[in-house]
């Protein structure tokens, strides 16, 4: 059997990081490995790196966890959800600029990934939300960072309102900060950001982001605790296991 | 029973009407006591609705604080203010998502209740806002929940600006979740969302509003009664009773 493609690449373009979730048959749907490999991959970064760019293989940027394994093992959802916060602490408190490259959809744990990085690019076609109250799961993980990427108001809208926004709504709310016409596009202009952040001086584009983390109240794990504990006491909720059971059931392909 | 204000509850979808069309839903004593009569009827025995749509019978959403009842009288003046604080705090505590259906004029303590709701629709050229500085009151009571709703910089400039802004203005300022062109389109579009929001888990919600609750300052309440006070202590001033008496007379 063929060794199985790594979930996360890393690929240098000079002195920018370019890390790319790699399920692309799949969605690029989370699974703890690829999570723990994206950590892993985050924390590897050389001295040398001096901006990183998130994007996907494939259509999509992700579609969040892969519900099949939510489905089929009860020790999935909790340990996705540890994984989720783990990558958006690790992300929030790199010491260089992150540039989220969302050419396709960012669903959920996808759309989650966008609140951890600095700048957020997208495409107007693209599809963005957390929907995950649709299956019993509550967004709560993600709150304590997304909150400080949007305003509360908008943070509560999205995490109530299980639909998903288009790429414009995202730029309009500050969920993304460009937003292209065409997903061809995306990848390009966020790395040449990311080129344009790297030349800046690093010392103090770190000690900016410190400050930033701080100001947020994002220093301490205190708000991202918060939100995973809330989100870990509804797994395995019966109306979790309910509507995640619904989604095969149903004979639903959106996953 | 008053029926200042009514509750139909609809499986998971419960309605509140502010009903009090004939002074424009202007908030009274008496009319805030309706509205936590019916809220505590909805929490105590209609469990099984998790979706609350608000909204104002006849032209207006709610005009505000009746204007008659905190002249002349400090006391009337400062339970009304702590009533409308109350009001407020209950709604955003609630365990349901609250959408507020902004079918006309959202008017000082008004659009306070626009600004709790968890998510608001309205039409573009609706009237909305907090003129309270231009009557020399003070917005105390809603500034809270406004700097947590569009943030501390937008709030301020509201705040400070007085006046009135369109439904489209709302929607940029991010008071409101969505704002539809007329308002013939406001009732399909919160019947879409109210559907939307009821096919969500219910515990899920539930826990994901308390989790916002707790993170944006919705918990403390030492600011909101502050914010009453200091609201009281502005509308019985001299100056105030005294612009509010000459714009009651015009």
């Amino acid at each position: 059997m063929p060794d199985a493609p790594p979930p996360i690449t890393t690929h240098f373009d000079g002195p920018v990081a370019i890390l790319g979730l790699n399920r692309p048959d799949k969605r690029n749907a989370q699974t703890p490995e690829l999570l723990a490999d994206l950590v892993a991959a985050a924390v590897a970064l050389p001295e040398s790196c001096r901006a990183v760019v998130l994007t996907g293989h494939g259509a999509v940027f992700c579609a969040g966890f892969d519900m099949r394994l939510v489905h089929d093992d009860p020790d999935a959802l909790p340990r996705l959800l540890r994984g989720l916060s783990t990558a958006v602490r690790t992300f929030k408190r790199l010491p260089v600029p992150v540039v989220a490259a969302a050419h396709g959809a960012a669903v959920a744990g996808g759309c989650a990934l966008l609140a951890a990085a600095d700048v957020v690019v997208t495409n107007r076609h693209a599809r963005l939300g957390y929907p995950v109250v649709r299956l019993g799961i509550s967004p709560a993980v993600n709150a304590g960072a997304l909150r400080r990427t949007i305003t509360d108001g908008a943070t509560r809208e999205r995490a109530l309102d299980p639909d998903l926004i288009s790429g414009v709504e995202a730029a309009r709310i500050g969920l993304a900060h460009h937003c292209l016409d065409q997903p061809h596009a995306v990848l390009p202009t966020a790395i040449g950001l990311a080129h344009h952040l790297a030349s800046k001086p690093p010392h103090a584009v770190a000690a900016t982001k410190r400050l930033m983390l701080r100001l947020d109240g994002l220093d301490s794990d205190g708000p991202f605790d918060l939100g995973l504990a809330a989100s870990l006491a509804l797994a395995g909720s019966p109306e979790q296991r309910d509507r995640v059971a619904a989604l095969w059931s149903a004979g639903d392909s959106r996953r | 029973m008053s029926n200042l204000a009514t509750l139909r509850v609809d499986g998971p979808i419960a309605r509140l009407v502010i009903n009090r069309p004939d002074a424009r839903n202007a908030l009274s004593i008496e009319l805030l006591g309706a509205l936590h009569d019916r809220l505590d009827e909805l929490t105590h025995t209609h469990a099984g609705a998790h979706v609350l749509v608000i909204s104002g019978a006849g032209k207006a959403f709610c005009a505000g604080m009746d204007l008659k009842q905190i002249v002349g009288d400090a006391a009337l003046a400062g339970r009304l203010l702590s009533g409308l604080g109350d009001l407020t705090t209950k709604i955003r505590r609630l365990p349901l998502t609250v959408l507020g259906a902004v079918n006309g004029p959202a008017i000082g303590g008004g659009c306070g209740i626009v600004t709790v709701c968890d998510l608001a629709i309205t039409f573009a050229d609706n009237k909305m806002g907090f003129p309270e500085v231009d009557l020399g009151i003070c917005p105390a009571v809603v500034a809270p929940w406004l700097v947590r709703k569009v943030g501390p910089g937008r709030a301020r400039q509201i705040l400070l600006t007085g006046g009135l802004m369109s439904g489209a203005e709302a929607l940029a300022h991010g008071i409101v979740t969505q704002c539809v062109p007329t308002l013939a389109d406001l009732e399909p579009a919160v019947e879409a969302m109210a559907t939307r929001l009821a096919a969500g888990g219910p515990a899920a919600m539930r826990a994901t509003k308390s989790l916002l609750n707790e993170l944006d300052g919705s918990m403390d309440d030492a600011i909101l009664r502050e914010a009453a006070a200091i609201s009281a202590s502005i509308v019985g001033s001299p100056e105030t009773q005294a612009t509010l008496k000459a714009r009651l007379k015009a």
